[in-house]
């Protein structure tokens, strides 16, 4: 197992938000977590970039190993730093008043002497998503949502960690350009990267995904295989419309 | 009336760099940690202070030295020690309180609080009675056209424009003010792309002190006494100005403090000098209340 979560309880101040939260992902896998608006999808996805609080909630019981090791005390940096995993947080929190290129290269910082990789990750990035590369002297305030989500996500790859967990990239994208998301996500795992999704459109979510987790109220309520969820009864009534 | 007006001008340049050196600390702390160091004038006052101790250090043990290594010496070392307080205050005050995610409230009445015992540490250590800061080399007086101008007026213009010079260059041109600029927009993303925050942090705390120290030798040569509180009102009125000049912005501030030394020059000009702050004051008030920006300021958070 390259990530395991065991009966992970966060709380953001006295409110519990996980409940005994426990799931796993091996090296290569695409994963989801599905559930509603309030589920604990970000709640997790917060615990486990290991943020400080109060932009993370607070671990209170249970562990996260990465490859057997617990990184409850590894600072939020370090994660990427060492190239285990990194976060594309709801939102995209690009940096705005930066251009597209400036972003990608701070995001370079864990492999800043890597002139090669960096050189080959910023052409693998602009041939995904092109419409980044015509951008790249814009300053990214002016993107649109799409293209800061594009870039949100070439900016997880530009840190040369191989695990990215991804927070709602379909969030406010029109169809065509949330299927082109999706598409690209799926051929960076083709070449090797893990990937977390965590989506309010399970539909979506589970044709891209190979397994996935269902979370309601802080728990995992039911899990499985893609297809396994989609047949799922409960699961077709409650996030599948039916 | 033109040699006046000159003279007004040179004044005011004097003054405003002053300002615009204090300025620049506050504007750089608020851009990455959207808190207002009010220790920041008192920093100020205690670099004079070490600028003072370095300067009669180096004229009593290397008499002979010619005045301008002095100053450079004095220079660096004062950029020294006053970076080594900035730091400390970070890592005793105000890191603790962001590590546990104090509200900004707590943090800037700690600020406050700092300033306060800056002042009164020095008052209880060095004395109640001020010092005079040592002459490093000679002020030569120019006259011309009716307009007097010292060595020292021009020293202070001069290494203040430098210094933004420079500021202004490391902000946009290079890696790491990168990463300062990319803090001040989103401080959130930051460890997620690998960077210690702190990291970060630790450089703007040495830059806004260096700057304050460079403030703080140039002040204590142009106007010799020093107290343990020269820094509160100085260091207010930077902040004023920082805000007046729009304090996301380092061109904002550094603006910002020379607009003060002009309305404060302008003002002694026509006014008994005894009004220069109410009525200062007063035209920043109307400036702010129709750009609440400031100048320079920009309503969404694109800071530094």
């Amino acid at each position: 197992m390259m990530l395991e979560v065991k009966d992970l309880k966060v709380k953001y101040g006295n409110i519990e938000a996980l409940h005994g939260l426990s799931f796993n992902i091996d090296r290569g896998e695409i994963v989801t977590l599905i559930g509603s608006n309030g589920a604990g999808k970000t709640s997790t996805l917060l615990s486990l970039s290991r943020l400080p609080q109060p932009d993370a909630p607070k671990v209170i019981e249970g562990d996260i190993l990465f490859d057997g090791e617990s990184i409850l005390g590894t600072e939020p940096h370090l994660l990427v730093q060492n190239q285990m995993m990194v976060l594309v947080p709801e939102g995209r929190h690009i940096f705005g008043n930066l251009s597209v290129m400036e972003n990608l290269e701070l995001a370079s910082y864990p492999v800043r002497n890597d002139t090669q990789f960096i050189g080959e990750t910023k052409d693998q990035i602009f041939s995904l998503f092109p419409r980044l590369y015509e951008r790249r002297k814009q300053r990214s305030e002016s993107l649109s949502g799409g293209e800061q989500q594009m870039l949100a996500v070439g900016r997880a790859l530009m840190t040369g960690c191989k695990f990215i967990m991804l927070d709602e990239p379909s969030m406010g994208l029109a169809p065509v350009l949330m299927y082109e998301m999706f598409r690209a996500l799926k051929e960076l795992n083709k070449k090797g990267i893990t990937i977390l999704v965590v989506e309010q459109n399970a539909k979506v979510a589970l044709d891209f995904a190979s397994r996935g987790y269902v979370l309601d109220t802080g728990e995992i309520i039911a899990e499985g295989t893609s297809e396994e969820l989609s047949a799922n009864k409960d699961v077709q009534k409650a996030y599948l419309g039916g | 009336m033109f040699s006046t007006l000159l003279q007004n001008l040179f004044n005011a340049l004097q003054w405003g760099s002053f300002y615009s050196m204090i300025a620049l600390g506050y504007c750089l702390v608020y851009g990455v940690l959207r808190l207002i160091n009010f220790a920041h004038g008192d920093i100020f006052m205690m670099a004079c202070y070490f600028a003072f101790f370095i300067a009669s250090w180096f004229l009593g043990n290397l008499a002979g030295m010619p005045g301008p290594i002095i100053f450079g010496l004095t220079m660096i070392l004062t950029m020294v020690a006053t970076s080594g307080l900035g730091l400390f205050i970070e890592r005793v005050a105000y890191r603790p309180l962001r590590k546990k995610g104090a509200h900004r409230l707590y943090v800037v009445i700690t600020a406050l609080m700092l300033g306060f015992i800056l002042e009164n540490g020095n008052l209880a250590v060095l004395g109640a009675s001020s010092r005079r800061f040592p002459d490093m080399f000679g002020k030569i007086v120019f006259q011309f056209a009716g307009v007097s101008l010292t060595n020292y007026k021009i020293i202070v213009i001069v290494t203040a424009v430098l210094a933004f010079a420079l500021l202004n260059l490391i902000v946009n041109s290079t890696k790491i003010g990168m990463a300062m600029r990319a803090v001040s927009y989103d401080k959130f993303a930051i460890p997620l792309m690998g960077i210690p925050l702190n990291r970060i942090i630790t450089f703007t705390f040495i830059l806004g002190s260096s700057l304050a120290a460079v403030a703080g030798i140039l002040f204590g040569m142009s106007y010799p006494v020093l107290d343990p509180y020269m820094g509160m009102i100085i260091g207010w009125k930077a902040f004023i100005a920082a805000v007046v000049g729009g304090i996301g912005d380092i061109k904002g501030a550094f603006l910002g403090g020379f607009i003060l030394g002009f309305i404060e020059i302008i003002v002694v000009a026509f006014f008994p000098s005894s009004y220069k702050d109410l009525i200062a004051f007063v035209i920043l008030l109307v400036i702010l209340s129709v750009k609440p920006t400031g100048f320079f300021g920009v309503a969404k958070s694109t800071k530094i």
